[in-house]
């Protein structure tokens, strides 16, 4: 079953890095469409629920050096 | 402080503390290094700056590597170790406590920029007090079902979207509309959930709670606009998918000529697009989020560049000019007494749904019953059932000429009530004395009907549909800013003219279908102007989609209208049309301010850099201030 969650990060500090978090997140095993926004911070993935594991994206994108915030 | 607090300090700002610690020993190793003698504790020192500023850099880095991205942090790291390599060790500190600098301070910013809309989600409480079971009781707001009654104290947020049913109220709209001034509601009105209730308790019926909210869809609506890329943006994008790759192929032809790796490095580190890559959005998610505070929801950038392009407004009239409030004016009998004249016309309009026909049953309601009417409400037209109608009868039959007035039949008697049109449609003498009464009031801008009875005129009443105070203000407003305005009208040109010189409009169109103001969209646009058509959103919905700019007012409780419009004003708030219009062209400006910025700030700095003006730490310093510039730049436009 598909799912969707979403995050908030505050603390983009250039568009490339949100670009990056993009596709590491698509790296994810089980992910299937990740949209990250520089402007609005807002990350938005759609996943396979029965491979993914949630806790795993709000990983991801603190070892890019950024602090996801629950949306 | 305890370990915990610490700890939890450092988490909370360990950007800040790495930056501030990596700046203080770049400048306590800079400074020993000026000493006889220290050279070595210098070193040791600068290279600790780097560390400690750059681990974060770098763990990004890796990441990017990981991810096979080339992003900036990839090439600073580069750089970073790179001027190690080579003994530069002053330079790698200096670029690394400055690129670590910069990035806080962005983000900073650019953390402001993300929260404008966050004030407006925080609006709405999370908890209502509902009936259930005869019983009042505090439930969270997003469980509260569709129909039931929540109450709102005095002074409380309202939870949920709803219908008053009961209480009357004075309720700051601010968070949904824009509007400062408190509105009025009573039994019936629509409630926002955000939306602040003044003065006395309500009883609202709900229909809307959790995301479900008017409140709610602008945010997402907004946030949609936010993300939405400007044709700009997509420009700069595609630019810099080139851009890179031909820094990089020249870092490492400058290299393979000078063999100066600190050359090559300074020129990936000041060649990353930064400043040009940020202004754009910035600029736009700043002027979309203030928008989005004054009640003006903008569709998305590409319709900012737009709006921001304007030449010509064109106003539909009734309901956008005017206050779309139709009331009789004057009733005048010429083979009749008045009164015989309004209630004749009355019993011909008994069953039209024309708000003409609206206003004249209550006048005529009004008339016989002025005690418990009171004649305040004449502005709520329509909802009227025959059967409160009272003592005034209904018509045998009925028929509607559609655009030119009806004609209907009552004990024997022949009643038409309409237009010119319909008189000389019917062969009806219009005697000249009604026609002069007639001409008169239309040349105030009133609209005028004839009243028949039985192939005779007996009379005529003439109807206003009073002007927005703000509307002579607003024109004059878009003059000065260099925009035409015209008006569109489905009233005669006599109404059009007395209308358009009250406003100050030069230029009207008058006895247009609605079908005719696309056409005339169409014309305006064929002569070169760039059109915006402000309308209700709904009876003007193929004229909004064909202007260059669609603007729908008083939008807050139509989907509809918020679908159709490329800007779409909460309000019924006539003065947030040239506010829309200038922010606009002035986040257009904002934009090529901040393009040019960036264009002139990187070829100088490539030109200085291959002159060997510019050095790593210099070009680093640069960079950074221009990408602080454009974001300050942008974030302008959050306070226009």
């Amino acid at each position: 079953m598909s799912d969707t969650t979403q995050f908030r990060v505050l603390d983009f500090d250039c568009p490339s890095c949100a670009s990056t978090v993009e596709r590491a997140l698509s790296n994810v095993d089980g992910v299937e469409d990740v949209e990250v926004h520089y402007s609005t911070g807002r990350v938005e993935i759609e996943y396979d629920d029965g491979v993914s594991d949630p806790n795993a994206f709000a990983q991801t994108i603190e070892n890019q050096g950024y602090t996801p915030q629950p949306a | 402080m305890d370990t915990q607090s610490i700890e939890q300090y450092y988490r909370q700002h360990r950007k800040a503390i790495v930056v501030a610690m990596s700046g203080l020993l770049y400048a306590g190793g800079w400074s020993i290094g000026y000493v006889p003698g220290f050279d070595a504790a210098s070193t040791a020192i600068l290279i600790l700056a780097a560390i400690i500023g750059g681990y974060d850099i770098a763990k990004t880095a890796y990441y990017e590597v990981k991810s096979r991205t080339l992003g900036i942090k990839t090439l600073v790291t580069l750089a970073a170790v790179g001027a190690i390599a080579i003994g530069s060790y002053w330079e790698a500190a200096a670029v690394v406590f400055l690129f670590a600098l910069g990035s806080y301070l962005e983000g900073r910013t650019m953390r402001k920029t993300r929260n404008a809309l966050e004030e407006l989600l925080e609006m709405t409480p999370d908890t209502a007090t509902v009936r259930r079971d005869g019983e009042q009781k505090e439930v969270p707001a997003r469980e509260v079902e569709a129909g039931e009654i929540v109450i709102v104290k005095p002074g409380e947020k309202i939870p949920v979207d709803g219908d008053v049913v009961e209480g009357e109220s004075a309720v700051n709209q601010a968070p949904v509309t824009g509007e400062s001034a408190p509105v009025h509601k009573a039994d019936g009105d629509e409630v926002y959930a955000g939306t602040v209730n003044q003065e006395g308790a309500l009883e609202v019926t709900t229909t809307g709670t959790g995301t479900d909210t008017t409140l709610q869809r602008i945010i997402q609506r907004v946030e949609g606009a936010q993300e939405a890329q400007s044709p700009t943006e997509s420009l700069i994008d595609r630019f810099a998918k080139y851009y890179t790759p031909a820094v990089i192929a020249l870092a490492i032809g400058a290299y393979a000529v000078t063999q100066n790796a600190v050359l090559s490095l300074t020129l990936l580190v000041i060649g990353c697009p930064g400043a040009l890559v940020i202004g754009p959005p910035v600029s736009i998610v700043s002027a979309i989020g203030n928008a989005a505070r004054n009640g003006v929801l903008m569709k998305g950038g590409e319709h900012l560049e737009q709006a921001g392009k304007i030449d010509l407004v064109a106003f539909d009239k009734t309901g956008t000019l005017t206050k779309g409030e139709t009331a009789v004016a004057d009733v005048e009998g010429f083979d009749a007494d008045d009164d015989e004249v309004l209630d004749l016309a009355a019993i011909a309009e008994m069953k039209s749904e024309h708000h003409l026909g609206d206003a004249i049953l209550d006048a005529a309601q009004n008339r016989r019953d002025p005690v418990t009417d009171g004649g305040a409400t004449t502005a709520e037209s329509g909802t009227r059932s025959p059967t409160e109608t009272g003592s005034l009868s209904e018509p045998d039959d009925f028929e509607v000429v559609a655009g030119k007035g009806v004609v209907a039949h009552h004990d024997d008697r022949e009643i038409v009530v309409g237009n010119r049109a319909l008189l000389d449609e019917r062969g009806i003498d219009l005697p000249n004395d009604v026609a002069e009464y007639v001409r008169d009031r239309e040349e105030r801008g009133e609209t005028a009907i004839h009243v028949v009875l039985n192939g005779t005129v007996v009379g005529a009443i003439a109807l206003h549909d009073e002007l927005r105070d703000a509307a002579p203000g607003v024109i004059q407003e878009l003059r000065d800013a260099g925009i035409e305005a015209v008006m569109l009208t489905g009233d005669n040109e006599r109404v059009a003219a007395a209308v358009a010189e009250e406003i100050g409009i030069d230029d009207y169109r008058a006895e247009l279908l609605p079908e005719n103001k696309q056409d005339v969209v169409t014309e305006y646009q064929a002569d070169g102007h760039v059109v915006a058509m402000t309308g209700d959103g709904i009876n003007d919905a193929p004229a909004l989609a064909t202007a260059d700019v669609g603007i729908a007012m008083g939008a807050a409780g139509t989907d509809t209208a918020i679908e159709t419009a490329d800007i779409a004003l909460m309000a019924d708030d006539l003065e947030r049309i040239p506010y829309a219009v200038k922010l606009s062209k002035a986040t257009r400006w904002n934009v090529l301010e901040n393009v040019g910025l960036a264009l002139v700030v990187v070829t100088m700095l490539l030109a200085g850099v291959l002159t060997s003006y510019v050095t790593l730490a210099l070009g680093m310093l640069v960079h950074e201030a221009s990408v602080l510039a454009v974001i300050g730049n942008g974030m302008r436009l959050l306070r226009y």
